[in-house]
């Protein structure tokens, strides 16, 4: 086991401590976002079906986690396909596990008719996540950042329509796809304007912009403008909250244009954050990004071990660097691992010395 | 005027590789009507262009839409070609089995590596997503396929390719197919941990691994 005898005390809160970074100036000790979502439900002992539809399980299970881990960034998400199953994309509900697009709203082009705006106190499951999010910022909000998760247009899109077709879509039907798009936006920019009045801080995933899906040029042309109209929405509502942008998978082809969305923060997964700093370090603050996978699989002393080479790369990030794991946190990841994660952000991550 | 085979195939490769499904089905067509043999035209010609398609999406040149544009290109050709095919051309191919396990419905990357898969020659059972783990063994041995290739993208069901090779264990089967796996959170040390026998990381990896897997069964 990983000894606590030689992990530095904190000197900060969790909201001092995030508050650095907005500030530019320097924490005691980096911030820790292990992303943990459907994972707060095991914290709870709720099932994870019961956390994605219930916004008081989901909210008491992100406080359950928050007091167990001491992490500094709350997220209160399932799934990427939230916005699309308020836009009536079908889901699937499983009882352990987080629900899955069971049947896309758009089989043919002409479906688009059938897209439907949402009401985010009223559609879908956007008001499990809204409750949630009344929760977490009531009970912990003033110790720790609390934020609420969207997909962005390209990934909302995606679930509205088979992933398939839609990739085909870019090249056959470009214009049917901006208007997909702009739906999309409106949906989000109408969800986001509940979570700011809620005090939560928006965060934006756009996996299917990852560069594993997409070229840079599709990148340029479909994702960063209306990626770029939500960080502008918030840039201009958000009181000075930054605009956060989450991308899992390998982002590495897409960085170019991934800067044309205007985003602060960068949380990414499959990519060297040693170039990552090289590359985009002077705009971007990076998080990430410990495996996933590892997460679940290794002992806490390889997850200590992975966590040193990540700060290794990353420390001296010119716009900062929080230790983060690069996509959500497995639902059955031992906590022993969360703890280790989170204990090498104060062992390898400090400024005070 | 009737252009010479080399002209007719280099135009239909291109047609795959420039994702041109209405250019590719008249070469092909083409072809037919200049009396080239059918299996010629789609492996000296769709397969080609596939092929530097697969490089090009090896090489980050083309991404996931261009794949399966392209594929849609090749296989609207090979529509036009299979009812000229001779029986002798279709036999004797290696056979494998794919599908996403059982609790996961991503199947983009599954559905690229069987486009792959096929453009190489295998003959492909393609199970779909989400597929019960036994029905893996069972169509395996139904076909008797050489290989069993498992898809996931999620962490929560990454265990079931564990207890799929258990299973084979059990039923004393293990050594009569070989299990290559991938998707977004395996990796070799994974691949190494349950027992697999081959990891890929992408579409165009997955051709050159069960190459690999199988080469060492002739060995």
């Amino acid at each position: 086991m990983t000894t606590t005898a030689n992990i530095p005390a904190d000197t900060q809160t969790s909201l001092e401590r995030v508050l650095c970074y907005l500030q530019g100036k320097n924490p005691q000790r980096i911030a820790a976002f292990p992303l943990i979502l459907n994972h707060a439900a095991r914290i709870l002992g709720k099932p994870v079906g019961v956390y994605n539809r219930n916004g008081e399980v989901m909210g008491n299970s992100h406080v359950a986690a928050y007091k167990r881990y001491g992490h500094d960034l709350i997220l209160i998400f399932s799934t990427t396909s939230t916005l699309g199953e308020a836009m009536g994309t079908k889901m699937a509900f499983l009882d352990e596990d987080a629900p899955q697009i069971a049947e896309p709203l758009i089989q043919k082009l002409d479906d688009i008719k059938k897209v439907h705006m949402p009401d985010p106190m009223k559609d879908g499951r956007l008001p499990v996540y809204l409750e949630a999010t009344e929760i977490c910022v009531r009970e912990i909000g003033k110790e720790t950042c609390v934020s609420t998760v969207l997909a962005g247009p390209f990934t909302t899109a995606a679930a509205l329509r088979p992933v398939d077709l839609f990739a085909k879509d870019l090249v056959k039907n470009k214009e049917w796809v901006h208007e997909l798009l702009e739906m999309c936006t409106v949906a989000g920019i109408r969800f986001i304007d509940e979570m700011l009045k809620r005090g939560s801080l928006p965060i934006i995933v756009e996996p299917i912009g990852s560069g594993s899906l997409v070229s840079p040029k599709h990148f340029h042309e479909f994702v960063a403008p209306y990626l770029k109209r939500l960080a502008d929405h918030i840039h201009k509502n958000g009181g000075g909250l930054p605009a956060v942008l989450h991308i899992c998978g390998k982002t590495t082809p897409n960085w170019t244009p991934m800067l044309e969305a205007d985003f602060d923060i960068w949380s990414v997964d499959n990519v060297d954050l040693g170039k990552a700093k090289e590359a985009v370090g002077h705009r971007i603050c990076l998080v990430g990004n410990v495996t996933p996978a590892n997460l679940l699989k290794n002992t806490p002393e390889e997850i200590d071990a992975e966590a040193k080479e990540i700060c290794a790369k990353a420390m001296g990030n010119p716009r900062g660097f929080v230790l983060a794991s690069g996509c959500e946190v497995p639902i059955n990841t031992p906590p022993a691992n969360v703890d280790a994660l989170i204990n090498a952000a104060r062992k390898y991550g400090r400024f005070d010395n | 005027m009737a252009r010479d085979r080399e002209e007719i195939l280099k135009d239909m490769a291109d047609a795959v590789l420039n994702m041109d499904e209405a250019l590719t089905v008249k070469t092909s067509k083409e072809a037919i009507a200049t009396g080239l043999d059918a299996f010629d035209a789609i492996t000296h010609g769709l397969v080609v262009g596939m092929n530097k398609a697969g490089e090009l999406y090896d090489q980050e040149e083309y991404f996931v839409p261009e794949l399966l544009l392209c594929s849609d290109a090749m296989y609207a050709g090979i529509d036009i070609l299979r009812p000229h095919l001779r029986k002798e051309d279709t036999e004797d191919k290696r056979k494998c089995v794919i599908g996403v396990v059982e609790g996961d419905t991503h199947d983009i990357g599954k559905n690229l590596v069987k486009i792959m898969l096929d453009v190489a020659g295998f003959e492909v059972h393609d199970l779909g997503r989400n597929v019960p783990l036994a029905s893996f063994i069972e169509k395996a041995k139904e076909v008797d396929a050489e290989i069993i290739c498992l898809s996931t993208l999620m962490t929560t069901t990454m265990d079931g390719m564990a207890t799929i090779i258990e299973m084979l264990k059990e039923e004393g089967i293990r050594d009569n197919f070989k299990v290559i796996i991938g998707g977004g959170p395996i990796s070799q040390a994974f691949a190494n941990r349950i027992g697999a026998d081959g990891y890929a990381d992408n579409a165009s990896s997955a051709v050159r691994v069960a190459r690999d897997v199988l080469s060492s069964v002739k060995a």
